[in-house]
């Protein structure tokens, strides 16, 4: 088995967060390890990083300004091995609301982005996005929609009597879209009802408040098991503001619970056309698309079959195309400027 | 297919509407198509719309029941079939040039979604007032669409459809078609559509130069509509605000200021000093921020107000005198 190529992944971000829990999944998943072995190292954010042995470098860093020296030299150190990035963090709706200057925000990652071999997009959405703005060409573009081991969601039972208990699962920060969903469940006036919160983070204090006075909203922190957390609800509404992807959505799926996501980016992936979608951020909206998914009761969507299988097999796909050295490297196709 | 379509609100607009269609049949970009949208109106607005479509095949009316501004241009876009949809007012008009710059416009720059000029405001009669608005054409942040308005009135900007396809979404209530403008507003609705398109899609908004629009300014009434209209604005803060309120904790308090700024500048120019001197006196309560980023405008504006209440409106054709000095 020694004489299989060497994929090095690297990351800059090693919170416990979607991110890693992708990596640990490409890591460990032996139909990928059938075609290469995937390994996984740690680097420091913006901090120049040295050769490195491997046939193949996947790039799971976050690009910035910063950054940008830091890719060119590790473009320039490994001028002849493929390279790849997985775009985990940008799409259209983190630009909108986060980017004051977009001209010269394309310009960066359309500069980034040209120095690799690849780009795999982690949604269609989001793929559809970088051709749109024109980041990447259409030959370096790859969509690989993020996957994790989903066989512990599929085996929870599906929620059984009338859906009662709604989850919000993820980091308390500005871009889940927390607030939103105190606001609209505060509205509804069901006594039986509950909002339970499983995560941590900056917006912790400010959504406690927000909650503050209505008993059936709990803070749980954050689930180290994130099965467990699924577990305890029938309904999981993500009103996320941008999101690359939206594991949670996925394993939702996995677990049989119904879902209420924002209509944008990766949602529109990940959530599956079962989800129930709400267009922008009004309360009164979120309201009527969290009592339609209660009333809706708890009869389980399909399970997002086949969703690891479709991870790995993209991945194959995509070593071999880069590996494969009977086929000249199409780097003039990622459009260098 | 034609390649640009120019959407045409109109309600009881009889006396205006032709000049306005001349205005557009006119364009020196000759493939398009104006829809009309009589949104219910119950004067001649639909025989005026019928004998300009006679004399140009390329004008199409659609009827509809009064369903506002708003309403009317959603069911303009509804209809309109070209890849750039511009809108025109039935009381505004368009410079012979002005759609021909747009296209070119978004055909250089692919990633631009809203094409804007800035306008000079025309009278009742038709006539040129003199006054303008001269928007900012680069570098256009969120925040300067929430506090300063560059897109400006109804008939400044034209969108690629795709752009205006990104915001469209159909309320639960509604049967027939998407709503792109929301149709719950009778005010404010262009600063809602633009704002709103701001924060939830990453197109680029940018201007082109001179001013391609003539806006028609209705005097009368001015005043009794000020707290109606301020109202409307701060509907459509409190309706976008769950989309990022950390961007409104910014930004919320010197765009209040601003359209408060707005405000009372309309009153000076109606005559009415006193509502004039509250507003800006509430402006400043509100933000300093327009003092600082605008400081002449800002302090003319105080002085004006100060000066109007006090002394009727002779100041203010001083001050507007002074104004189109500095400019040149």
């Amino acid at each position: 088995m020694t004489d299989r190529p060497i994929v090095l992944h690297l990351v800059d971000d090693t919170t416990a967060g979607g991110v890693t829990r992708v990596l640990d999944f490409i890591r460990t998943n032996p139909d990928m390890a059938a075609i290469a072995r995937h390994e996984v190292k740690v680097v420091a954010r913006n901090r120049s990083i040295p050769a490195l042995s491997a046939d193949m470098i996947v790039s799971h860093l976050s690009i910035s300004w910063r950054s940008l020296p830091v890719l060119i030299a590790l473009r320039a150190r490994h001028a002849g091995l493929p390279l790849v990035h997985v775009e985990h963090s940008y799409t259209e709706a983190f630009t909108a609301l986060n980017v004051p200057f977009k001209v010269r925000f394309f310009t960066l990652l359309r500069n980034a982005y040209a120095l690799f071999d690849r780009v795999v997009a982690v949604s269609e959405e989001q793929g559809a996005w970088m051709r749109r703005r024109g980041l990447v060409s259409r030959e370096a573009l790859q969509v690989i929609r993020s996957a994790v081991d989903l066989g512990r969601f599929r085996a929870l039972p599906a929620p059984a009597g009338p859906a009662l208990r709604i989850g919000a699962i993820g980091r308390l920060d500005r871009q889940k879209g927390f607030d939103v969903l105190i606001e609209a469940f505060r509205d509804l006036t069901s006594p039986e009802i509950s909002l339970h919160f499983h995560g941590t983070g900056s917006e912790e204090q400010a959504l406690r408040a927000l909650a503050k006075g209505d008993p059936r909203i709990h803070f749980h922190g954050h689930s180290a098991v994130p099965e467990e957390a699924l577990a305890s609800v029938d309904v999981v509404a993500m009103p996320s503001r941008w999101e690359a992807f939206g594991l949670v959505a996925l394993e939702a799926r996995a677990a049989g619970r119904r879902l209420v996501a924002s209509d944008l980016d990766g949602l529109k992936d990940s959530a599956g056309i079962e989800a129930q979608y709400v267009t922008g951020h009004g309360v009164q909206d979120w309201r009527l698309a969290l009592q339609a998914a209660l009333d809706a009761g708890t009869a389980a969507p399909a399970r997002a079959l086949g969703a690891e299988q479709e991870f790995a097999d993209r991945w194959n796909h995509l070593v071999q195309l880069c590996l494969d050295r009977s086929e000249p490297l199409t780097r003039m196709a990622c459009g260098r400027a | 297919m034609p390649y640009a379509s120019i959407v045409v609100p109109a309600f009881n607009a009889a006396e205006t509407l032709a000049e306005t269609l001349v205005s557009l049949s006119a364009q020196t970009f000759r493939d398009l198509e104006i829809v009309v949208v009589d949104d219910g109106s119950t004067d001649a607005t639909s025989r005026v719309a019928e004998q300009q479509a006679r004399t140009d095949g390329r004008i199409r009316v659609v009827r509809q029941h009064n369903r506002g501004l708003a309403g009317a241009r959603n069911s303009g876009i509804a209809a309109a079939t070209g890849e750039i949809v511009g809108f025109c007012d039935a009381d505004d008009r368009w410079l012979p040039e002005k759609l021909d710059t747009h296209v070119r416009h978004l055909e250089r720059s692919p990633q631009v979604g809203i094409s804007y000029s800035g306008s000079a405001m025309i009278d009742a009669r038709g006539h040129r007032m003199g006054h303008a608005q001269r928007p900012r054409l680069h570098d256009v942040t969120t925040a300067l669409v929430f506090k300063r308005n560059p897109i400006g009135n109804g008939s400044a900007p034209v969108f690629r459809r795709e752009a205006l396809a990104s915001i469209a979404w159909r309320p639960h209530f509604e049967t027939r078609r998407d709503w792109v403008f929301d149709e719950t507003f009778r005010q404010s609705e262009d600063i809602e559509c633009w704002l709103r398109f701001c924060l939830s899609t990453d197109w680029i908004v940018e201007g082109v130069p001179g001013l391609l629009t003539e806006y028609r300014v209705n005097a009368g009434g001015l005043s009794a509509r000020t707290e109606a209209q301020l109202a409307a604005w701060e509907r459509v803060v409190d309706k976008l605000r769950p989309r990022d309120p950390a961007f409104f904790a910014r930004h919320e308090a010197a765009a209040r200021a601003y359209q408060l700024r707005y405000l009372a500048r309309r009153a000076i120019s109606s005559g009415d000093g006193d509502t004039a001197c509250e507003l800006i006196d509430r402006a400043m309560a509100e933000s300093r921020t327009p003092l600082h980023e605008e400081p002449f405008r800002t302090l003319s504006t105080i002085a004006a107000a100060r000066l109007s209440s006090r002394f009727g409106d002779g100041p203010m054709r001083l001050a507007t005198a002074v104004l189109s000095a500095v400019r040149q």
